[in-house]
C-alpha cells in the first residue's frame, strides 16, 4: 500500500545518478545469474549439426525437440525421473510425519531424558554428509540393501534433526491453553497433534515440505555411491553419467540438465514468495 | 511412542555411522576382501603422505576464494536492494534461482560454458582458454561457480539483517550529519554483525564440504590435483579411482569433521567478543 505521493517520490529517486548506478549493478547481476540457464536451454533446443557449425551463442535455428526425444528414448531418462519423483514423495511424507511427531514430543510431552535426547538431535546437525556416506555405504552393503529403493530413502525418511528442531521451536509458540482445552474436551495426544497442532503450524510444515522436495530432488552424493547401473539412478546421477558418456555432445547433455533443473524452476516460480521469505527464516539447508 | 521413528533414524543413520567410520579408519578394507584390523596404520599413512595435506590446502584455498567474495557481493547486492528502488523484489527473486537448483546439474551446465571448443565463455570472449584443464585456472573457475550459485542466498540474509536495523538509529545518524558512506561503515555494518557471523559460519562449513559441482566440473580432482578438495578426495579414495581404500577415506572424513567442529567453535569465540549491541 504505497500512496501516490510516496510512489512519485520513489520514481524521482530512481532517476538520481546514484540510483542509476545501483540499477546498472542490479541488472548486470541479474543477467549474469540468468544467462547460464537461458544459454543451456537454448543449446538443448538446437540440432547437433547447428551446434557443431555455428557459434554456441547463436539462436536455435531450427528449434528442435530431438535432444529431448533422444534423452527419453535412447538416453533412458524416463526411469531416473520416475525414481527421483518416488524418492522425493516417500521422503517428504515420511520426514514430515516423523519429524512432526518427534517435535511434538520434544515441545510438549514430559518424559525422562527429554533434554538429553534433544541435545543428541542438535549435535547430529553438525555431522556432515561427507563423513557419513562411507560408513552408511558399508552398513547398507552389509545387510544387502545397496542399489535398492530402500537405500535411497531409508537414511532420510525417518525424519531430519533440522526439521525436528524448526518444528519444535514453532510448536513451543502455540499457546498451552489451546492444548489444555483440547485435552479437557477429551482429545488424546494423537488427536491434539493432528487436529490442533499441525493445522496451526501449517506455514512451517509447508516450508519444510518445499525445502525437502528441493533438497531430495537435488541430492547427488548418496545416490551416486549407493546405486550402480541404470535401475535406481536418480536424475542427478543419470545427468552425471550422461555427461561422462556423451562428452562434448552438448546439445543432448544440456537437455539432461534442463530436465534436472526445470521442475524446480516451476516449483520456485509457484512458491517463490514462500521460498524467498523462508530462506532467511530457516537457513534452508 | 512419538519419538521412536525419528530417534531410530538419527541413531542408525547419523550417530552409528560416526562409530562405524571410526572403526573403518582402523582397518584395511577394499570392499572385496573382509576388513583387517591395522591399528593406526591408516592415520599414519594419511597424515604423513602428501595427498591429504595437498587436498586440505586446496580446500582452504577454495574456501578463501569463495567466502570473502560471496559475502562481499552478497552485502553489496543487499545494500543496493535495500534502497527500495522499484523492481527490487524482482531482482531479489532472480538472484536466488541458482541456489535452489541441483549443484550437480549447474556444474554440468558450467562445464559446457567453460568448454574450450563450443563453450559459451570462450565464444563470448573470442578465446579458446582451457579453463578447467589449466592448473592455474581450474580452482578459480570452480570457485566462481560456487560464488555464482550462492550470492543470492547470502544477499537474502543481509537484506533481512538490514531490514532489522531500527529506523530511529538511521534517522539519528542523519540528524547528526552522517552521510551514506559513514552510516554504512559506522552503523549498518557493525549492526550486521550477527548476520555476518551466520553467513560466514554456514558458508565456511558448506564450502569445506563442497562436492557436487566440483565433481561435475572436474571429476578426477582436476589438472595436477588443482581442484582435489577434501570431499572429492574422500569420494575418490573410497569409491572413485578403483582403489577402494575405505580406511584412508574414513581417516580423512574424521579429519574433516574435526576441522569443521574447530571452525565452528573458533568462529563462535571470535564473534562472541565482538557482537553484542543492546538496542533496548
Amino acid at each position: 500500500m504505497t500512496s501516490p505521493d510516496t510512489r512519485g517520490r520513489r520514481r524521482s529517486e530512481a532517476l538520481r545518478p546514484a540510483s542509476l548506478l545501483a540499477y546498472l549493478v542490479l541488472v548486470v547481476g541479474a543477467v549474469l545469474t540468468l544467462a547460464p540457464f537461458l544459454l543451456s536451454f537454448l543449446t538443448a533446443l538446437k540440432t547437433p549439426r547447428q551446434f557443431a557449425s555455428q557459434s554456441p551463442l547463436a539462436w536455435p535455428d531450427p528449434v528442435t525437440g530431438e535432444n529431448f526425444a533422444e534423452l527419453f528414448g535412447g538416453g533412458g531418462f524416463i526411469s531416473p525421473v520416475v525414481v527421483t519423483a518416488q524418492v522425493v514423495v516417500v521422503v517428504v511424507v515420511g520426514q514430515l510425519v516423523f519429524s512432526i511427531m518427534a517435535a511434538y514430543a520434544f515441545a510438549w510431552l514430559r518424559f525422562p531424558g527429554r533434554d538429553g535426547l534433544f541435545w543428541l538431535f542438535l549435535a547430529t546437525l553438525m555431522v556432515p554428509q561427507v563423513v557419513t556416506v562411507v560408513p552408511l555405504y558399508t552398513m547398507f552393503s552389509a545387510v544387502g540393501l545397496s542399489n535398492t529403493f530402500w537405500a535411497l530413502v531409508l537414511p532420510f525418511v525417518l525424519g531430519s534433526p533440522y526439521a525436528v528442531f524448526l518444528l519444535r521451536e514453532y510448536f513451543r509458540g502455540i499457546p498451552a491453553d489451546l492444548l489444555d482445552a483440547a485435552r479437557i474436551d477429551g482429545a488424546g495426544t494423537w488427536t491434539i497433534l493432528w487436529r490442533v497442532v499441525v493445522p496451526l503450524a501449517r506455514p512451517i510444515v509447508a516450508t519444510l515440505g518445499i525445502i525437502t522436495v528441493v533438497t531430495h530432488w537435488n541430492t547427488f552424493l548418496w545416490p551416486l555411491i549407493i546405486t550402480t547401473g541404470p535401475t535406481w539412478q536418480t536424475v542427478t546421477v543419470a545427468t552425471a553419467a550422461l555427461q561422462s558418456q556423451y562428452d562434448s555432445n552438448w546439445t543432448l547433455v544440456m537437455a539432461a540438465t534442463t530436465v534436472a533443473i526445470a521442475p524446480l524452476l516451476v516449483v520456485f516460480a509457484v512458491f517463490q514468495r514462500h521460498i524467498v521469505s523462508s530462506i532467511s527464516l530457516t537457513g534452508f539447508r | 511412542m512419538l519419538l521412536a521413528p525419528a530417534l531410530a533414524g538419527i541413531v542408525a543413520f547419523l550417530a552409528l555411522p560416526i562409530l562405524v567410520v571410526a572403526w573403518i579408519s582402523l582397518t584395511r578394507w577394499n570392499l572385496l576382501a573382509p576388513p583387517t584390523f591395522v591399528g593406526l596404520d591408516n592415520w599414519v599413512r594419511v597424515l604423513t603422505e602428501p595427498t591429504f595435506g595437498h587436498s586440505m590446502l586446496v580446500t582452504v584455498l577454495f574456501v578463501a576464494m569463495v567466502i570473502p567474495t560471496q559475502t562481499g557481493l552478497g552485502l553489496l547486492m543487499a545494500v543496493l536492494l535495500s534502497r527500495g528502488l522499484p523492481g527490487s523484489a524482482f531482482f531479489r527473486v532472480v538472484y536466488v534461482v541458482p541456489w535452489i537448483c541441483a549443484p550437480l546439474a549447474l556444474g554440468v551446465v558450467w562445464k559446457w560454458i567453460f568448454a574450450p571448443y563450443g563453450g559459451a565463455l570462450n565464444a563470448l570472449l573470442g578465446t579458446s582458454v582451457e579453463w578447467l584443464t589449466s592448473p592455474a585456472l581450474a580452482l578459480p573457475a570452480v570457485a566462481a561457480v560456487s560464488i555464482w550459485s550462492q550470492v543470492g542466498y547470502v544477499t537474502l540474509f543481509f537484506l533481512a539483517g538490514l531490514a532489522a536495523i531500527p529506523g530511529q538509529l538511521l534517522e539519528a545518524a542523519a540528524l547528526d550529519g552522517a552521510g551514506a558512506w559513514q552510516t554504512f561503515w559506522r552503523i549498518k555494518l557493525p549492526l550486521l554483525g550477527p548476520t555476518t557471523f551466520f553467513v560466514l559460519v554456514t558458508g565456511v562449513i558448506a564450502s569445506f564440504q563442497a562436492f557436487d559441482h566440483i565433481y561435475a566440473l572436474t571429476p578426477d580432482g582436476g589438472p595436477q590435483g588443482a581442484t582435489d578438495v577434501i570431499a572429492a578426495r574422500i569420494y575418490l579414495d573410497a569409491f572413485g579411482s578403483g582403489a577402494f581404500d575405505l580406511g584412508r577415506a574414513a581417516v580423512m572424513a574424521l579429519c574433516l569433521f574435526a576441522v569443521l567442529v574447530v571452525v565452528t567453535v573458533l568462529q563462535q569465540r571470535f564473534f562472541a567478543r565482538r557482537v553484542t549491541y543492546d538496542l533496548s
